[in-house]
């Protein structure tokens, strides 16, 4: 007799015998008890009648239990069989319950069904820590790096925890390093910072950094900046954040303390942090982010504060008002607002009284996630990774419902809800293009339907003049993208794509995976906050060219339907009436001409990402030129476009850098900036004018620039190509249609 | 879940691996952080607080599970 069949008996010899066991389901559970591993194996070997005879729920839990029993150790259960067994019915058992079986097993043990069991339940369930440790396991034994830095990502979005994250940075520590962008990131602090490490580490992978971060010696952020020989110096971060706590530089606030002993100690603690600040500005670059003053300790007198004399809270606020008006003095430093950390934060509280006296911890757990989240709204357009225009859905989206069905007046968007969630969202959205931000719509929609809601909805903030751009047709999504970056002359990868549609937002990550498509939450009220958490749409400074973008590309929609009743293409552009306004870099606009550098890819020859401490050293240095092209037209100011860094050698101007916001490409501005850096060339007595140019992906429109100017090739070497112009015949002239003023 | 679970998450290590006598200093990955960590996941999967004392005391997996069994923890 063999196994199978003893085993098939039995059972049916239980299903008659159990008084109680009037189901097949009874009848496992019992033969569980009785007897682990005849029922482990009678469902591997039976498993249609099993499939046949129980629910699938059923089978589920029956399977959690035998597992578990399994485990136990009873009667020789095998551990292989047991992996069997749930990678056998890998489409119904709890994820638990195969997590259990994994983790059980030693790594090399686990077979390729096992794992191949594991990634299917993880399709149905993404976020379970069990299972993608598994699959983690057996990425980095099989040493897929890619796949198993991704996994270590998920696993980090699954887990918050503080010892996964730990888990998590240990095991990136080990592998290779991704080819993404490096940054160097300083932690300072006044007490134990280690694990926003392991969460700084996630975040900064999350927006696609490579971070390298450096920790200074435990409380000893102030010696580090002073030291000359520190740490801290020879690092040479990109961005430093110092978080000092003022119960670590005030002792006793656990305490009462006199309202004179509190002023003085706050006012000291403020000079120490100012002190430092000032320092680190002296022979930094970086970016500093000092986080604003909070105390774990509540007022000493209870409700009784504030009644009669100023309380602890009243105190910290005018320490911190104080603090950030002198950092706003220095050049790079910002205060990281706390409490707007902790009014948003998601994981729980943040002091931990008992970590903090074992191991001088003042930010434990996944609330550090929260802080590390705020760091890299600093991070990202250090970095340049601030996109430049948010494409929207319609239904769903801006309002409740689908105006298809719903009708203009069936849709939810008002002051009240059902319908102030989007108003609040669209209100939102109304104050990006302030910062510079432009809009754009993609709607599978009749367009009347959806033009009516936008022209005439009484609850609709965003009217048609907020977007730059509007395809409301029944194309795919994707194709419209592409439609949208070229009418904007920016790359897809500029763009932020909104959805409610799960399925739309998957098919724009695969066709277009260069577009940011973050997840939207299910629920409207989320929305806000779910895209004012991105760091990609953060700028550390607002330029005047930033607050009238919107209606520049407005300008830009009519001047290309000017072009369409206009005849030749030169007499297209006399009628723009163009005027530029050339001059060279000064204080106020070093800081757009620095966007430029950072944000120009297109036109851009070099595209020679210079820091603004560079750009500050060169506008001070008497070799260098950098000139500045503002342009304006018969529709409106398109602000500062163009700049140009000329290095000017004995006979010979070199054109180190030259760039141009795509927005003017085709209007010949750059022409009028290389005649007028050919003119003061000449009058200072240079002979040839020498242009370099180094090719990228995307700044195919700049490759011809020299050679339809005049210029000859000299040759590429290390990738840079140098192009040479006599100056002796004047081959780089004015274009007839644009008239110039210098500055 | 077991003690040993714990120590096998908050490190990383094999189920296996874990014994009674695994400690801080059998394992590489129980440093100072490490353990500060193990604290933390105890507590939160226990559903305890532990006292300063305690925390002390508790290096290795034996001392864990006497330590969490006096506070009336279950696995």
């Amino acid at each position: 007799m063999t196994h199978n069949s003893l085993s098939a008996d039995l059972l049916e010899q239980l299903i008659k015998a159990a008084t109680k066991a009037s189901t097949t389901r009874e009848a496992i559970a019992a033969l569980t008890e009785l007897n682990t591993a005849e029922a482990v194996v009678w469902l591997i070997t039976n498993e249609a009648t099993a499939r046949a005879q129980c629910a699938p729920r059923d089978l589920a839990e029956l399977l959690d239990v035998v597992v578990k029993a399994g485990l136990a150790g009873r009667a020789g259960t095998r551990a292989g069989d047991l992996a069997k067994l749930v990678a056998r019915y890998a489409d119904l058992a709890h994820a638990d319950t195969l997590a259990t079986v994994a983790n059980s097993l030693p790594a090399v043990l686990r077979n390729e069904e096992l794992v191949g069991a594991v990634h299917k339940t993880l399709e149905r369930e993404p976020r379970h820590a069990g299972l993608l440790r598994v699959a983690l396991d057996h990425a980095l034994r099989k040493k897929e790096m890619f796949e198993a830095h991704r996994l270590l990502t998920r696993l980090g979005r699954a887990d918050d925890s503080q010892a996964t994250l730990h888990f998590i940075w240990r095991k990136r520590s080990v592998l290779k390093p991704t080819d993404r962008p490096p940054v160097r990131i300083a932690l300072m602090s006044s007490f134990t910072i280690d694990p926003l490490v392991h969460y700084l580490d996630l975040e900064c992978r999350a927006i696609e950094l490579e971070p390298e971060i450096y920790v200074t010696p435990f409380n000893s952020w102030a010696q580090e900046i002073i030291a000359e020989t520190s740490g801290l110096r020879k690092f040479n971060p990109e961005i430093a954040f110092l978080s000092v706590s003022i119960d670590d530089l005030v002792g006793d606030l656990g305490g009462l303390i006199s309202g004179d002993q509190l002023e003085e100690a706050g006012e000291a603690a403020v000079d120490r942090i100012l002190v430092a600040a000032k320092q680190f500005a002296e022979w930094s670059d970086a970016a500093l982010v000092v986080h604003s003053l909070l105390s774990v300790h509540r007022e000493p007198l209870g409700i009784l504060a504030d009644r009669g004399k100023p309380g602890r809270a009243a105190w910290l606020e005018r320490l911190n008002a104080r603090l950030a008006d002198e950092l706003q003095k220095l050049p790079r430093a910002y205060v990281l607002d706390m409490t707007d950390v902790l009014l948003r934060r998601k994981g729980g509280a943040l002091d931990n009284p008992k970590m903090r006296h074992m191991a001088a911890m003042r930010l434990c757990g996944p609330v550090v996630g929260d802080v590390a989240r705020a760091y890299t709204h600093y991070i990202a357009p250090i970095k340049g990774l601030t996109r430049k225009c948010v494409v929207l859905d319609l239904d769903n989206t801006l309002w409740g419902g689908i105006v298809g069905e719903d009708g203009p007046h069936g849709i939810r968007l008002g002051g009240t809800s059902p319908g102030s969630e989007y108003q609040e969202f669209q209100r939102y959205l109304l104050s990006l293009t302030d910062r510079g931000f432009l809009l754009a719509l993609i709607s599978k929609n009749n367009p009347d339907d959806a033009l009516e809601v936008i022209r005439s909805h009484e609850g609709m903030i965003l009217r048609e003049d907020a977007f730059s751009a509007l395809r409301i047709n029944w194309r795919p999504k994707p194709e419209n993208m592409i439609g949208i970056a070229e009418e904007l002359n920016i790359g897809v990868d500029s763009l932020i794509f909104l959805d409610d549609n799960p399925h739309e937002r998957e098919l724009m990550r695969q066709v277009l995976p260069d577009v940011l498509t973050p997840d939207l939450p299910a629920d409207p009220s989320l929305y806000k906050a779910t895209v004012e958490a991105l760091p990609q749409l953060q700028k550390l400074a607002i330029t005047e060219e930033d607050r009238t973008r919107t209606q520049m590309y407005q300008a830009k929609r009519q001047r290309e339907q000017t072009r369409v009743s206009a005849g030749s293409l030169e007499d297209y552009l006399k009628s723009l009436d163009i005027t530029v306004t050339i001059g060279q870099v000064d204080e106020a606009s070093l800081p757009r001409v620095h966007q430029l550098f950072q944000r120009t890819n297109q036109f851009n020859l070099t595209t020679r990402r210079y820091a603004i401490a560079d750009l500050e050293a060169i506008a001070g240095d008497r070799g260098c030129r950098l000139y500045t092209l503002r342009a304006r037209d018969r529709f409106g100011d398109h602000g500062l476009v163009a700049t140009a860094l000329v290095r000017s050698e004995a006979d010979t101007w070199r054109v180190d850098s030259f760039l141009m916001s795509c927005r003017v490409i085709g209007y010949g501005v750059e022409t009028a900036l290389l005649a007028t850096v050919g003119e003061d060339a000449r009058a200072a007595g240079a002979e040839k004018l020498i242009g370099e140019y180094i090719e990228t992906a995307k700044n195919a429109p700049a490759r011809d620039f020299y050679s339809r100017h005049g210029f000859s090739d000299l040759g590429t070497e290390d990738g840079v190509t140098q192009w040479v112009a006599s100056l002796t015949d004047a081959n780089q002239t004015l274009p007839a249609w644009i008239r110039r003023e210098v500055a | 879940m077991a003690p040993e679970d714990v120590v096998s998450r908050v490190f990383g290590v094999d189920r296996g691996r874990v014994t009674d006598a695994t400690s801080n200093t059998t394992l590489a990955e129980w440093d100072s952080m490490g353990h500060v960590n193990l604290i933390l996941e105890l507590e939160a999967t226990y559903g305890l607080s532990l006292s300063p004392d305690d925390t002390l005391t508790m290096t290795n997996v034996e001392a864990i599970k006497r330590v969490l069994q006096s506070r009336g923890a279950a696995w």
